[in-house]
């Protein structure tokens, strides 16, 4: 059973200038205020001004986003599926509100339509006439991975080539974000977001948001994909022991060893309670280079998805971005990313990624 | 009931965020849906909860509801006789 995955396209509308990659991190954008707001497009390209006056931020960028994604590819997708840890919080909170103000009477519909976790795969599914497979998992921050694992299986159980839209996306709204900071989400200490991992001996991260969408295919039929991506693993709650096994077991299964890994991508946040597995995964890979992304992107429920972005930014342009380097590697071709990430809960997962060309 | 009318214009602009719009380019006679505004079926709801919040207007029949939706002034006409608060 064929599991590849090749990405034929990468869209990440994020805090960074990541929506048009050739402008990535030219210039960074950091901030101060212990959160990072995701850098707004002009959504009118992909929706109507009928349906954009109704939609909330998260919508909005996530069907850019994910649009875009397609036309890049340039494919109708055979299924779309998603991962989101908490959906469309701003409707929610906004229909919440108005159920206490109004006595549960005269409520909006807008906002309960739209604060459903499926309503970005609904937008996508009406825009491009996808009447396919379409699923939406919410499972806090393994989200987008379960996505990933639901599309590897339909693309390995399909004959012939297939297209699936995958996608991952979250928003921070300051109602969220207060909740958070009171049960220790978030760094006491007022730090610039660049300078995040150099605060990893206090407890805390920042917050994040954003919107990641893929093209994967099952075949690299044209050559146009550079990357792809070979194993998928979750991890519920590891220790540091379970993690290393994990990680070994997954590059033998694989064929590979620590020394074939070129770069590990690490969603590491600052959090001093997740120094020991980071300096963990550093020795077991101690010929490649490692590179983070949280202090670009902020902590959130589907942050692995800018994550994802970049590695495959980083196999594309054979390039590190010299802000998301922890240390430098021995080689110099960037063939196989790990990427690895850990939730605030804990959880933790692991991604392999190859180039494919 | 000119000065009315502005201020449900404004009202029906804010609830259905109407971004860009002002009161004064909307025709009193113009119809809401299809042509001229060219709302849909969830607006005719938010229209709904319009009335409920600022008029205490409960419309619950739907062909009175299509009636009284049909323009700025069916609408202005009907708060006019019908408003609660």
């Amino acid at each position: 059973m064929n599991r590849v995955m090749y990405i034929k396209a990468a869209t990440c509308i994020s805090p960074q200038h990541s929506y048009d990659a050739e402008m990535f991190l030219a210039p960074p954008v950091s901030s101060d205020t212990g959160r990072l707001y995701v850098l707004d497009q002009d959504y009118r390209k992909y929706i109507s001004p009928v349906a954009i006056r109704r939609m909330s931020r998260l919508l909005k960028m996530s069907i850019t986003a994910g649009m875009q994604c397609l036309a890049d590819a340039n494919v109708q997708p055979d299924a779309i599926i998603t991962g989101t840890g908490r959906g469309s919080v701003s409707d929610m909170e906004h229909f919440l509100h108005d159920m206490i103000e109004f006595k549960e009477e005269a409520l909006n519909p807008t906002y309960f339509i739209q604060s459903t976790y499926n309503s970005v795969n609904g937008w996508l599914a009406l825009q491009t006439k996808c009447t396919s497979y379409n699923q939406t998992y919410v499972h806090r921050g393994l989200s987008l991975e379960l996505a990933l694992l639901d599309a590897q299986l339909t693309l390995s159980e399909v004959d012939g080539t297939q297209n699936v839209l995958v996608g991952g996306f979250d928003e921070m709204t300051d109602y969220y974000h207060f909740v958070k900071n009171k049960v220790g989400y978030w760094k006491q200490e007022q730090i610039n977001s660049l300078e995040l991992l150099k605060h990893n001996d206090t407890t805390g991260t920042i917050g994040g948001e954003g919107s990641s969408f893929f093209v994967l295919s099952n075949d690299n039929d044209n050559d146009n994909a550079t990357t792809a991506i070979t194993a998928i693993q979750t991890l519920h709650k590891p220790t540091v022991e379970e993690l290393q096994t994990a990680v070994l077991s997954l590059l033998t299964k694989n064929g590979l060893t620590a020394n074939d890994i070129d770069v590990l991508l690490s969603g590491m946040n600052g959090n001093s309670g997740f120094k020991a597995f980071n300096d963990a995964m550093a020795n077991m890979l101690p010929g490649s280079a490692i590179a983070a992304f949280k202090h670009l992107c902020g902590d959130f429920d589907t942050a692995t998805g800018f994550g994802l972005w970049l590695a495959n930014y980083m196999i594309a342009k054979q390039t590190l971005p010299e802000l998301a380097i922890i240390k430098q590697g021995t080689s110099k071709a960037i063939k196989h990313i790990l990427l690895f990430n850990q939730t605030i809960a804990g959880d933790a997962s692991l991604m392999l990624l190859e180039q494919s060309l | 009931m000119e000065d009315f009318k502005v201020t449900l214009k404004q009202q029906i602009i804010d609830s259905l965020n109407l971004q860009g719009m002002k009161p004064e380019e909307i025709d009193d006679n113009a119809p809401l849906f299809g042509e001229g505004l060219g709302l849909d079926s969830i607006d005719s709801l938010e229209l709904m909860v319009l009335l409920e919040r600022n008029y205490g207007i409960k419309i619950e029949d739907a062909r009175e509801g299509r009636k009284v939706l049909t323009s700025v002034q069916s609408m202005a006409d009907y708060i006019q006789q019908n408003r609660k608060i």
